[in-house]
């Protein structure tokens, strides 16, 4: 037995001996270098997300118009914002277009989402995806142009399609109830794509034994995915909820190109309120109250749904 | 071998960072001017910047002006920037954001809807370059009726001088009258001939036809209803002082006993029954079918639909009738009469022109460009078209209105020599409150019953109250 006293051969860079000064540079760069890497993110959320947020919350304590020096005024404008009934209005009529915008966006995403997955064949499946994202790309302002055209109670084309089959035209802009409607639709339009691609991903990593297993137990229709889909998918749900909720709370394209908030407060949103008071009124303090209280609302709402979702988010 | 790959990776590497942190550096150094702003127009150099409300294709048209600008002042450098916005109070907007991220235009063109807001926080008075060249000022003045001059006063001081202006006078289809069996309404027609013309005209129409169009916003919108019922939703008192400019300029004009230092709007007037009269009015029009629930927005679909007599009649200015000639109407397509009467005939006007900011580098230099603008050489290059109504009476002739029409384009300048009472858009400095808070109003006002009429004006007058709380 004979015992091998020289060193094992030196391949490459592994064989090269590292002296002190590049063991210390090897450390420094360990240290250092993916700081180096995420500085560009750090210093742009830091600058462009961050340092907005403390001003905008530091603001809502002071008057401002931009032109004159900031006053200091406390909890005034809270205290305003709490009583001004556009603003209270503005939040109720947030409040409902989330509920019923929200539902729709996830029901048609979901529902549409089962039959591309199930029902139809590869290529078509594909060029339902496309379709249904389609509208996600388009410029919120531009489509709403363009809807208002389309829902002119005089001449657009809805109401002339409308008059082919009887129906008397439909104030759908200058009315309460058909403002609102038309602003639920278009969001819903535009925004159910996404929810429709996480739901397809979701569907997608759903095991087929499982459907297998559940239909030898007997499962079929909808027995199969009220027992198998939706609970699997509830993960993927919680998402999709979570990111429609949050989104639309924010809305204000739509309602801002298509009717003004109108008529009366109808269509006004939270967002709208806030735009209107800091670019309209050049009330920035007041602006700041109300968005740091939406931003308390969207907190709040979202940490519900994390807490809620202990209960029917099923993890595999 | 390996180990000269191994260099041979680590210096391809080290060369491909290199390259890419050299490719950063100078990309950055290329698009500084970009990244910081300098190559926008007017920054960094000592040009005198002028934002203009409109598009890149409008910025190049005043190029003639500021030729002809630099042949009498070589040594004022010129560049204009135009601000697309949807409307004034988008412009605004857009203005003051510039204002707040300290990089103001020196000059501005800012219609009545701004013209408070610029003279309380923004703008420079005109009065110590119109005294000191008041010789050279006369002939414009003589040239421009002192109603719009009045609408840029403000405390007392004069802020702009009018450059184009347009009145709510009231547009009607030819054709559409026609077919109703009726002539030229009379100069002096009144609210109840105007209802009758539009019942004959809808009788005789097609059944998509819309005898009286109109849009919710300040000009043309209800304004001008509430003016010729002698009313509007805003009290509407005048301020002392600006005698220096009238004795100057209008020593002899008939008006000048109706002149004053500017006009205030200071408290919401929407519970004045004369108000939900005319409010009452127009619902009466929508409910009948005679009249549109009025839209937002700027009705820009409206000169197709009026140019293929979809429409009988619609409020607007001198502004319509280039675009109605680009849409194909014949001169005799068309026609414009006054706005009807009611208690009175006061009409409605809206008028723009140059502002100069407080943060004006060279406000003398900025002066000597309002003053060029303001001169029949410029406005003549401005306004080659009927596409507004210039300031000046003079350029309000047959020759701008040849191979356009209307036939009666005379009503236009008409509408302040026989109406002297005509008043300005009412815009105080909150005006963009002031007209969220109408706007809103407005629609539920006039497509219900009585009883929603009365909640909308008590929700405007409630909203005119939180709008004007904080006086200057």
């Amino acid at each position: 037995m004979s015992t091998t006293t020289s060193a094992p051969a030196r391949t490459g860079r592994q064989a090269v001996r590292k002296s002190p000064h590049d063991a210390k540079r090897g450390r420094v760069q360990q240290r250092w270098l993916p700081w180096a890497f995420l500085a560009p993110t750090i210093a742009g959320m830091g600058i462009f997300t961050l340092l907005p947020i403390v001003a905008s919350i530091a603001l809502a304590f002071f008057r401002w118009d931009i032109i004159s020096a900031p006053t200091f005024v406390g909890f005034d404008n809270f205290a305003e914002v709490v009583q001004d009934p556009t603003v209270r209005v503005s939040f109720l009529n947030t409040i409902v277009f989330v509920v019923v915008a929200v539902a729709l966006q996830l029901g048609l995403a979901l529902g549409l989402a089962i039959m591309v997955q199930e029902k139809l064949p590869a290529w078509l499946r594909v060029f339902f995806r496309s379709a249904f994202f389609f509208p996600l790309i388009l410029s919120a302002a531009s489509v709403s142009i363009f809807m208002r055209y389309l829902f002119n109670e005089q001449f657009g084309v809805v109401n002339w399609l409308l008059s082919i089959v009887g129906i008397p035209a439909v104030p759908w802009l200058t009315t309460p109830g058909g403002s609102a409607a038309v602003v639920i639709l278009v969001y819903v339009w535009q925004n159910f794509g996404f929810s429709f691609l996480l739901f397809i991903g979701g569907l997608a990593s759903i095991p087929v034994e499982t459907y297998e297993a559940a239909s030898i137990d007997g499962a079929t229709g909808w027995r199969k995915h009220w027992y198998v889909t939706l609970p699997l998918l509830s993960p993927t749900t919680l998402v999709a909820s979570v990111m429609a909720i949050i989104n639309a709370l924010q809305v204000f394209d739509q309602p801002y190109v298509l009717t003004r908030g109108g008529p009366g407060d109808s269509t006004r949103t939270a967002v709208m309120v806030i735009f209107e008071s800091a670019f309209q009124r050049l009330e920035f303090g007041q602006a700041s109250a109300i968005g740091v209280i939406l931003t308390l609302i969207i907190m709040g709402i979202t940490a519900l749904q994390f807490r809620l979702s202990k209960r029917f988010v099923f993890y595999q | 071998m390996s180990g000269t790959n191994g260099a041979l990776r680590e210096f391809t590497r080290r060369s491909a960072l290199t390259a890419l942190g050299a490719g950063i550096v100078g990309l950055t150094a290329a698009s500084w001017p970009r990244l910081t702003g300098t190559d926008i127009p007017g920054r960094g150099d000592n040009s005198l910047s002028i934002a203009i409300m409109g598009t890149a294709a409008d910025a190049a048209a005043r190029q003639k002006v500021i030729d002809a600008f630099a042949k009498v002042h070589p040594e004022i450098k010129v560049k204009v920037q135009a601000i697309q916005a949807v409307d004034w109070k988008d412009f605004f907007t857009k203005i003051l954001t510039m204002v707040a991220a300290g990089t103001p235009p020196d000059v501005v063109y800012v219609a009545t809807e701004g013209a408070q807001l610029f003279a309380e926080k923004l703008a420079h008075p005109l009065d110590e370059y119109l005294r000191r060249d008041a010789d050279h000022m006369k002939e414009y003045f003589a040239d421009v009726h002192p109603s719009l001059v009045e609408a840029f006063m403000y405390k007392g001081s004069l802020f702009q001088l009018p450059i184009d202006w347009n009145a709510a006078n009231m547009y009607y289809n030819t054709t559409a009258l026609r077919q109703a069996g009726l002539d030229r309404p009379a100069d002096d027609w009144t609210h109840t001939d105007f209802r009758a013309t539009l019942a004959a005209m809808k009788k005789a129409n097609p059944k998509d036809f819309t005898p009286y169009y109109w849009t919710n916003r300040l000009f043309g919108g209800v304004v001008p209803w509430l003016y010729a019922n002698d009313t509007s939703f805003l009290k509407e008192t005048k301020s002392g002082g600006g005698e220096w400019l009238w004795d100057g300029f209008y020593p002899n004009d008939p008006s000048r006993g109706l002149r004053s230092g500017g006009y205030q709007w200071l408290e919401p007037n929407a519970d004045d029954p004369r108000v939900f009269e005319s409010f009452d009015y127009l619902r009466g029009l929508v409910k009948d079918g005679l009249g549109v629930r009025p839209e937002e927005g700027g009705g820009s679909s409206l000169i197709g639909l009026f140019a293929s007599n979809r429409i009988g009649t619609t409020p607007a200015g001198g502004y319509w009738v280039q675009g109605l000639h680009e849409a194909g109407m014949t001169e005799d397509g068309f026609d414009v009469q006054f706005f009807p009467k009611w208690r009175s005939q006061r009409h409605q006007f809206g008028t723009a022109g140059y502002a100069i900011m407080k943060t004006a580098k060279d406000k003398d230099a900025a002066w000597e460009w309002v003053k060029f603008s303001s001169s029949l050489e410029a406005m003549r290059i401005v306004f080659p078209t009927p596409n507004t109504t210039p300031a000046r009476r003079s350029m309000v002739n047959e020759q701008l209105y040849a191979g356009t029409g209307p036939r009666h384009w005379k009503v236009f300048y008409d509408t302040l020599d026989r109406f002297p009472t005509t008043g300005p858009i009412p815009a105080p400095p909150q005006q963009a409150a002031v007209e969220t808070a109408l706007m809103k109003n407005v629609s539920l006002a006039v497509s219900g019953d009585e009883r929603q009429l009365k909640d909308a004006l008590n929700s405007m007058q409630r909203d005119l109250e939180l709008a004007l709380r904080r006086q200057p």
